[in-house]
């Protein structure tokens, strides 16, 4: 599928989408869906709200093709583009008034869980990766976006912080904040089996 | 273990992750040296790194079948930019002015939906004469009853309400097919039906998410997947009937419908 356009540069392709080339916005969400779902997927958990993330994703850059900067990376705007689709996309679900990265919301989501099985739960069940990807999925979304973009893609603090719009700051107070519920899950599942994780 | 100076800081994460300047690695460094406590913390962050990184990633839909998902795409496209209204809907984003190769077949497609849809509504009807259902045949193109004018959340819940009720006959339509014995003309009328109230599902669904009526917009949501699977299926047979079945009984949605219907006030 769209074979006249694998060697085509991105850039190309946004340029060649925007003039309502639909094969060459084809290609280029066939180029980059799988990194956008795997995103979508770590921050929301299952299939159904990662398809949905992804759509947004796509129609979004769809609509923005003729604002897209050609001297800026492809994915770094889609990084962008993703990390404001999963917050929307949390928005929804959440009640009115859901704010992600205020100091208010912050130190809210600090002490407010998603409501899903703890590490206890799932220890003996399962691996040490199953109970902190179950931890990661109950972490606020605030820190677990910022956790997933910086451990699972590699991104900057910085980058993400520019991404979001925010203070490099708060990224890392997000970060810092994860990963010490992170760590709480692999203490707590090491004492739960014994030192076996 | 007492506690050190590193403690409350993030500075473990942030040397962990390479976002130290070479000075404040050097005194994170200094201080890992002597310091049992962060050695641990930095330990656990290892330990969290392989442990994440043994876990599988998951980077596309069921199975790795993209064909779902890429069909939902171009329709939601379609919709987007051709659907009448869908540019009042997003005020936020400018309609894109681009032409898109499909476009003017859906276009055409979805103009045909809009003045077929009182007569294929009308046609489901004429079978099903419930009195509530009887005055769901406004169209949502229709200029509001007078006394909706001045309140456009009502007209919209008016509006949602009434279409919920046209389109759970729809559901309840394939629904309740027998996949063994539907024949292709069955199967075509109800996938027409299906293909009627897909743009002003979409369009309800982008009112509903703009003006923060998420439990709407999230019953629309899955009505619009339902109708999508049924309506622009590759095979219409009765592997896809089933599948089209599974997904409203996975989705609960005929009971999502008639809540949000009732809460709606109608």
């Amino acid at each position: 599928m769209n074979v006249g356009h694998r060697e085509t540069a991105d850039s190309d392709l946004v340029a060649l989408a925007a003039a309502g080339d639909g094969a060459a916005f084809h290609a280029l969400v066939e180029r980059h869906r799988a990194m956008v779902y795997r995103l979508a997927y770590q921050f929301a958990g299952n299939h159904h709200d990662a398809e949905d993330i992804t759509q947004d994703v796509f129609i979004k850059v769809y609509r923005s093709l003729e604002r897209f900067r050609y001297d800026a990376q492809l994915t770094s705007w889609l990084y962008r583009i993703v990390m404001n689709a999963c917050i929307d996309h949390k928005r929804r679900q959440s009640p009115a008034g859901w704010a992600p990265f205020t100091e208010e919301a912050e130190l809210r989501m600090v002490n407010t869980p998603e409501e899903r099985p703890g590490p206890e739960e799932q220890t003996y069940g399962g691996q040490l990766g199953e109970v902190l990807q179950s931890e990661i999925a109950r972490l606020p979304p605030g820190q677990r976006l910022v956790f997933t973009m910086r451990h699972h893609e590699g991104l900057k603090l910085s980058e993400i912080a520019s991404a979001l719009d925010l203070a490099e700051g708060t990224v890392k107070r997000q970060l810092h904040a994860a990963v010490h519920r992170l760590r709480g899950a692999l203490t707590s599942a090491r004492v739960t089996t014994g030192g076996r994780a | 273990m007492t506690v050190c100076d590193l403690f409350d800081s993030p500075d473990i994460e942030l040397y962990f992750y390479n976002e130290l300047d070479a000075g404040e690695r050097a005194r994170v460094d200094a201080h890992l040296r002597g310091c049992a406590a962060c050695r641990q913390r930095l330990d656990d962050l290892r330990a969290i790194r392989r442990a994440l990184a043994s876990r599988p990633v998951v980077d596309a839909p069921p199975a790795g079948d993209w064909s779902g998902f890429m069909r939902r795409l171009d329709a939601a496209i379609a919709a987007d930019t051709s659907a009448p209204g869908a540019a009042s809907v997003s005020p936020r984003v400018a309609t894109p002015r681009r032409g898109w190769s499909l476009r003017p077949a859906l276009a055409l497609a979805a103009m045909l939906a809009l003045v077929t849809i009182g007569v294929a509504i009308a046609a489901r009807y004429r079978t099903t004469p419930a009195p509530a259902i009887e005055s769901a045949s406004q169209a949502p193109a229709q200029t509001p009853a007078p006394e909706l004018k001045a309140d456009p959340d009502r007209s919209l819940k008016v509006g949602t309400a009434e279409h919920l009720e046209r389109s759970k006959l729809v559901v309840l339509g394939l629904a309740t097919r027998d996949p063994q014995h539907t024949t292709a003309a069955d199967w075509q009328y109800e996938r027409q039906l299906a293909g009627n109230l897909l743009t002003d599902t979409r369009l309800y669904r982008l009112q509903a998410q703009d003006r923060g009526m998420t439990d709407v917009a999230r019953v629309m949501r899955d009505l619009e997947t339902v109708l999508i699977e049924a309506s622009m299926a590759d095979k219409p047979d009765r592997d896809t009937l089933e599948r089209v079945q599974r997904l409203i009984t996975k989705r609960d949605l005929v009971v999502k419908m008639q809540v949000v219907a009732s809460s709606a006030g109608l």
